[in-house]
């Protein structure tokens, strides 16, 4: 936990099979976050059945349309094994929909999916397509020694974390305030896509709890 | 325009970022989960069907049969279930039989 990245990269080293991140690849971006845990050395696998989840160190929930994901996620039964891998101690990252799908509570009425970090997210919270936008945002957790360190993060379609409970933590902030990453222990949802920006933290940070969760 | 799907595809494939969110469309004739399932391993990162759903026997299922083979279209055995008892399928219409004043290319000019 919270090792440095030279740290995580030499713990790979010494271990004779890289970590297995699945990627939920039922519908959305889980292409793009592929690619990013090749480019780190872990290897990454398409999750659409339960089966795939065998032997995952950790996983990907990637941004999308979180209805469609629901949807899939119930009609092959999905939702109990990922619930399973989370109870092992497994990290998750849960991007944009993702965090959707993690999140204890869904304004406006929508029944929560996994209900596996304990926030209320509002869907569609900063407007349409439109008005997707990208900053720079300083995310707690993430540095060597977890310290803060400022990532490139893109807002597409997001949702915002309007509350966090007592059992998560809010981790990154935008100027005004508004919450858009939180973590419980090694679940982390994050209202933005730092998959397309050539940020590696993130994923990085996933990598490294992944480690040490399976040692 | 009227380019086969594996025309397509072969382009989609041969760049080396693919779309973010990428479409192949195919126009025309795509009325079948096999025909998703095609255009994925032809390097598409999604499909769009317009009345290969509408034009269906039974387009609410069709479009969820769609959506499947999108999703496993690796998988024979998910595609062989979800094509399944779906009914009639679009039936394609022979370019000849369109008057000239109907056809896409000429349509909107």
């Amino acid at each position: 936990m919270n090792a440095s990245p030279i740290a995580a990269g030499s713990t790979v080293a010494k271990r004779r099979t890289p970590p297995i991140i699945g990627v939920l690849a039922v519908q959305g971006d889980f292409a793009e976050h592929l690619r990013m845990l090749e480019t780190l050395g872990a290897e990454g696998r398409e999750v659409r059945l339960p089966a795939d989840l065998d032997g995952v160190d950790g996983l990907i929930l990637p941004g999308g349309e979180s209805t469609a994901m629901r949807k899939l996620l119930d009609r092959w039964d999905l939702v109990k094994p990922i619930k399973a891998l989370a109870k092992r101690g497994a990290p998750i990252l849960g991007t944009c929909a993702g965090a959707i799908l993690l999140a204890t509570k869904i304004a406006d009425g929508d029944e929560p999916v996994l209900s596996l970090l304990d926030v209320e997210v509002r869907r569609n919270a900063f407007g349409r397509q439109l008005e997707s936008f990208e900053t720079s945002l300083v995310m707690e957790g993430l540095g060597n020694d977890g310290r803060s360190r400022t990532i490139q993060a893109v807002f597409i379609r997001a949702p915002e974390i309007v509350k966090v409970g007592p059992s998560a933590r809010a981790v990154a902030t935008l100027e005004d305030g508004r919450i858009v990453a939180a973590r419980q222990g090694r679940i982390l949802g994050i209202a933005f896509h730092p998959e397309i920006t050539g940020e590696t933290g993130v994923h990085r940070w996933l990598v490294t709890e992944a480690l040490a969760a399976a040692l | 325009m009227n380019a086969s799907p594996i025309a397509a595809g072969s382009t989609v494939a041969k760049r080396r970022t693919p779309p973010i969110i990428g479409v192949l469309a195919v126009q025309g004739d795509f009325a079948t989960p096999a025909d998703a399932a095609l255009s994925m391993w032809l390097g598409a990162d999604g499909v769009f069907v317009g009345s290969g759903i509408f034009k269906a026997e039974n387009p609410a299922k069709t479009a969820a049969a769609i959506v499947q083979a999108t999703t496993h279209w690796k998988n024979a055995a998910i595609l062989a279930e979800v094509s399944a008892g779906l009914g009639e399928a679009m039936k394609g219409i022979e370019m000849r039989t369109i008057p000239e004043s109907e056809r896409l290319s000429n349509r909107g000019w």
